[in-house]
C-alpha cells in the first residue's frame, strides 16, 4: 500500500513537472529596428540547405568574405541536405534553438514560422519599392508575404521542367511534345530505339508528387485548387483530380522504365539515368539542371534541352501555371544579430554573389533581377527561368503548399498510385478524410 | 556501524541513480506529460487535451500496421536470430576442428560489426529492381520471374528490411550462444556420449535446458529490440510505400516530425515504452521459473 502511494505521487510529481510548460507559449516577436545600422562584432548562426557538393563551398566562401570586411564578425553554419533539413529545423524549433538566419520553403512550411512568430518582419527592408527589395523579382518577394508583411528574403528561383536530352530526340526525329498525349507517344519511339523515355525513382516519395501537383494545376480550375491546399475551405470534389491522377499512372506505366517498380529506385539514380545518356527524359528542377548536365557527362556533350510537362488537349485547369517557387531565407527575430544577419543577406543577395550562385557549379538561379543570363547560367537555366517569369502562376510543391497530414496523405497515395494498390477514387478518398481531420 | 555502512553505499550508488533519474526516468515521466498535449512547435503553444492522443491512436490504422509490423519483425526475429542462432552455435561449436570453430564464429560475427545505417544502405543496393545484386542472381538462376522491386512494393518492403535485420543480427547472436555452450560442462556431454545419446537428442536434452538463460536473455533483447526498430526502416524504405512498412519507431518520428503532432508522437512513445516494459517483464518472469541449476 505504502508502496503503491510513493510511486502514486512520483508519477503526479514527475506529470506535474512535465506539464509545467502546458501554459507556455512564445510571444510575439518584438519588431525589429532594421534601419539601424548593424554591429559587425559576433557570431552569426546560419541553417543552409547547401549542404553536400556541389553546394556547400557557396556559403562558406560568402561567410569567409563577408568575415574579409569585417574581422569582428565570424559564422556558424549548418548545412544540411534537401531532405534532411526538414528534421534539423524542426529539431531546432522545438528545442527553441533556431540559428539567426534559417532556409524555408514557401507555402504552409514558412507560413508555420511566421504564425509562430519565428520569422523576422523584414517589410521595412525587403517590400517591393525598398532599396533592397527593388532588386528582386516581384513575384519572389510576393512568395514570402503574408497579410501584407514579407519576411523571408528569396535567395533563389526554382521550377519543373521535363529535361531531354537533345542529341536523342533529334536522331529519333523528336520534337519536344505540346500535349501530354504526344509525350506519351514519344515514349514508344524512344523505347523502340533502346532508351528508358523517363528516368523516374519514387523511393522519396517526392518525386511522384512533383508530377501530381502540375497535373492537378492543368486539371483543376485555379480556384478550387488553392482552396483544397487549406483544410478549412478544402472540397476536394473536382473531377479533374482523378483526370490528373490517372494521366500520372498512365505516364508511369507508359514511360517510365521502373513503371510500378519506381517506388525502390532513388531519384538520383533517374537524374544519372538522363546524365549518361541511357534515358531519353527525367523531370526535374531548375536547380538540378547543371548537376544532371555537369561538366564531362555524357548529357553536356548531347545537350540537355527542357520543356513544360505538357497538359492534356483537354485540361480543365490553368495550362499556363508551372509547379515551383522560389526558396528563401527567413531571419530569427529572437537573434541578437538580427541586424546583422539581415546586413549579411543584402550581401549574399549583391549582384556579384547573387551571379555566383547562377553561374555552375551551384546554377540555383537567384532571385535578384537581371541576373541570371547566358553570360553567367547556362542555357537551359536561363530558359527555365525565363519561362518561370513567364508562367500565369507558380503553383508551390504539394508536400509544402498544404498542411503535413494531408500532404502525408497525398504522398502515401501517390505511392500507391505508382504501386498501382490504389485506384485514383481510393487516394481521393484518403486525401479528404485526411483533409476532414485537419480541419 | 551498519547504518554507517548503508550510507557510505548509498553515497556511491547515488551518482549513478541521479543520472538514471535525469536521463532515463524524467524523459519518460516528461514523455506521459506530453502525450496528454497538443503541442504546438512553433508558436510554442501546448494545450492540455487529456486522453485525445491514445483515442487517436487506438483509431489510426497506420498505428495498427506498424504494430503488427514490429510483432512480425519480433516473431521472425525470435525464430532467426534466437532459435536459428542457437543452432548454429550448436553446430559450430560441435565441430572437432578449433580453428574452423574460430573462423566460422569470426565469419558470423563480421555482419554485427556494420553499422545498421551502412547496412541498410547496402541491402537497398542488394534489393535495388533494375541494378541490385538480388534480381541479377535470380535471373542468373534462371528464377527471373521472382525478380521485383522488393523494397518498392507494398507486399514485400517490410519483409526485405526484416531480412537484412536478420543478417545483420544472427552472428551476433550465434556468438553470444557459441558462450553460453562453452560454459556447460563437457562432462555432461560426455556422459550423454556415453550413454548413446545422438546429437540431435543432445541438442534438445543438454544444450537447450543449460542455455535457457540465455535464450532468455537473447529474448528480451531481440523482441525489445524488435520493437523498438528504426535505423534500417529509415534507411531503405522511410516505411513507405504507402506506409506498408512503418514500424511503431517511424511512424512516431513521421507523426512528430513530418505531421508537426508531438503529442501523438508522445503518445506512441508511451505505447512503445509499455510493450517493451510489458514483454520484458513477462520474458524475466518466465525465465525465473524455469531456471536450471547444474
Amino acid at each position: 500500500m505504502r508502496k503503491s502511494t510513493h510511486m502514486m505521487t512520483a508519477l503526479l510529481a514527475g506529470t506535474a513537472l512535465a506539464l509545467t510548460g502546458c501554459t507556455g507559449g512564445s510571444q510575439t516577436a518584438a519588431q525589429l529596428d532594421l534601419q539601424k545600422e548593424p554591429e559587425y562584432s559576433g557570431t552569426v548562426s546560419i541553417l543552409t540547405k547547401f549542404g553536400g557538393d556541389p553546394l556547400e563551398p557557396y556559403f562558406e566562401d560568402l561567410a569567409a568574405e563577408y568575415t574579409k570586411l569585417h574581422p569582428e564578425v565570424s559564422f556558424e553554419l549548418i548545412q544540411e541536405t534537401d531532405q534532411s533539413i526538414k528534421d534539423k529545423t524542426k529539431t531546432l524549433t522545438a528545442s527553441q534553438a533556431l540559428p539567426d538566419i534559417y532556409f524555408t520553403w514557401a507555402g504552409n512550411w514558412a507560413n508555420n514560422f511566421i504564425d509562430g512568430g519565428l520569422a523576422a518582419d523584414l517589410t521595412q527592408a525587403i517590400a517591393p519599392g525598398t532599396e533592397w527589395g527593388s532588386t528582386f523579382g516581384e513575384s519572389s518577394l510576393k512568395a514570402f508575404e503574408k497579410d501584407g508583411k514579407y519576411f523571408a528574403v528569396p535567395l533563389y528561383n526554382n521550377g519543373k521542367f521535363m529535361g531531354y536530352n537533345q542529341k536523342v530526340f533529334k536522331d529519333l526525329g523528336l520534337n519536344p511534345p505540346s500535349t501530354l498525349e504526344e509525350l506519351i507517344s514519344s515514349c514508344s519511339v524512344l523505347r523502340g530505339a533502346g532508351y528508358e523515355p523517363i528516368a523516374f525513382g519514387n523511393k522519396d516519395g517526392w518525386p511522384g508528387l512533383h508530377y501530381l501537383q502540375q497535373l492537378f494545376a492543368y486539371e483543376v480550375p485555379a480556384e478550387a485548387l488553392e482552396a483544397d491546399f487549406h483544410p478549412e475551405t478544402a472540397k476536394l470534389d473536382d473531377p479533374g483530380y482523378l483526370r490528373a491522377m490517372q494521366q500520372f499512372t498512365g505516364l508511369i506505366n507508359e514511360c517510365t522504365g521502373s513503371g510500378k517498380d519506381s517506388n525502390g529506385v532513388l531519384y538520383t539514380s533517374a537524374q544519372q539515368a538522363l546524365a549518361t545518356g541511357t534515358a531519353g527524359m527525367y523531370y526535374q528542377e531548375v536547380l538540378e539542371f547543371d548537376t544532371t548536365a555537369s561538366e564531362g557527362s555524357q548529357l553536356k556533350n548531347d545537350g540537355l534541352g527542357i520543356f513544360k510537362l505538357p497538359a492534356s488537349a483537354a485540361a480543365k485547369g490553368d495550362t499556363k501555371a508551372i509547379e515551383g517557387s522560389p526558396e528563401g531565407y527567413l531571419i530569427n527575430p529572437k537573434s541578437k544579430n538580427a541586424a546583422l544577419a539581415v546586413d549579411f543577406m543584402k550581401f549574399a543577395t549583391s549582384k556579384e554573389n547573387a551571379t555566383k550562385l547562377s553561374a555552375p557549379p551551384y546554377g540555383q538561379p537567384s532571385a535578384v533581377k537581371g541576373v541570371v543570363s547566358e553570360q553567367n547560367s547556362t542555357g537551359p537555366v536561363v530558359e527555365g527561368i525565363k519561362q518561370v517569369n513567364e508562367a500565369s502562376e507558380a503553383i508551390i510543391w504539394l508536400d509544402s503548399v498544404t498542411v503535413p497530414d494531408v500532404a502525408d496523405a497525398w504522398l502515401a497515395g501517390g505511392e500507391a498510385l505508382v504501386a498501382g494498390s490504389q485506384s485514383p477514387q481510393q487516394v481521393l478518398d484518403a486525401v479528404r478524410s485526411a483533409s476532414n481531420a485537419a480541419k | 556501524m551498519r547504518k554507517a555502512a548503508r550510507w557510505r553505499n548509498l553515497v556511491w550508488v547515488l551518482p549513478a541513480v541521479l543520472l538514471l533519474c535525469v536521463f532515463c526516468y524524467l524523459p519518460l515521466v516528461q514523455n506521459l506529460g506530453f502525450s496528454l498535449l497538443k503541442w504546438d512547435i512553433y508558436s510554442g503553444r501546448q494545450a492540455f487535451v487529456g486522453a485525445d492522443n491514445y483515442v487517436k491512436m487506438v483509431n489510426d490504422p497506420i498505428f495498427w500496421k506498424s504494430l503488427l509490423n514490429n510483432t512480425l519483425y519480433a516473431g521472425i526475429s525470435i525464430i532467426f536470430q534466437v532459435f536459428g542462432a542457437l543452432v548454429l552455435a550448436a553446430l559450430v561449436e560441435g565441430l572437432p576442428s578449433s580453428r574452423w570453430r574460430g573462423t566460422l564464429r569470426a565469419i558470423y560475427f563480421v555482419p554485427s560489426a556494420i553499422s545498421l545505417t551502412v547496412a541498410g544502405l547496402l541491402f537497398y543496393f542488394i534489393y535495388e529492381p533494375r541494378m541490385g545484386i538480388l534480381n541479377a542472381a535470380l535471373e542468373t538462376l534462371g528464377l527471373g520471374n521472382f525478380a521485383q522491386a522488393w523494397l518498392g512494393q507494398e507486399n514485400t518492403a517490410i519483409f526485405g528490411i526484416i531480412a537484412m535485420s536478420q543478417w545483420q543480427g544472427f552472428g551476433y547472436c550465434t556468438l553470444l550462444f557459441a558462450v553460453a555452450l562453452q560454459r556447460i560442462p563437457s562432462e555432461l556431454f560426455e556422459a550423454a556420449s556415453i550413454d548413446g545419446v545422438g546429437p540431435v537428442r543432445r541438442f534438445f536434452s543438454v544444450s537447450l535446458p543449460l542455455v535457457r538463460e540465455m535464450s532468455s536473455l537473447m529474448m528480451i533483447v531481440t523482441v525489445s529490440g524488435a520493437f523498438q526498430v528504426f535505423n534500417e526502416v529509415m534507411v531503405m524504405t522511410t516505411g513507405g510505400p504507402n506506409n506498408s512498412s512503418q514500424v511503431l519507431g517511424t511512424w512516431l518520428y513521421r507523426s512528430g516530425f513530418v505531421r508537426n503532432d508531438f503529442g501523438y508522437a508522445a503518445a506512441i512513445a508511451t505505447a512503445v515504452f509499455v510493450i517493451t516494459l510489458v514483454l520484458a517483464v513477462l520474458q524475466l518472469w518466465l525465465a525465473r521459473r524455469r531456471r536450471v541449476e547444474w
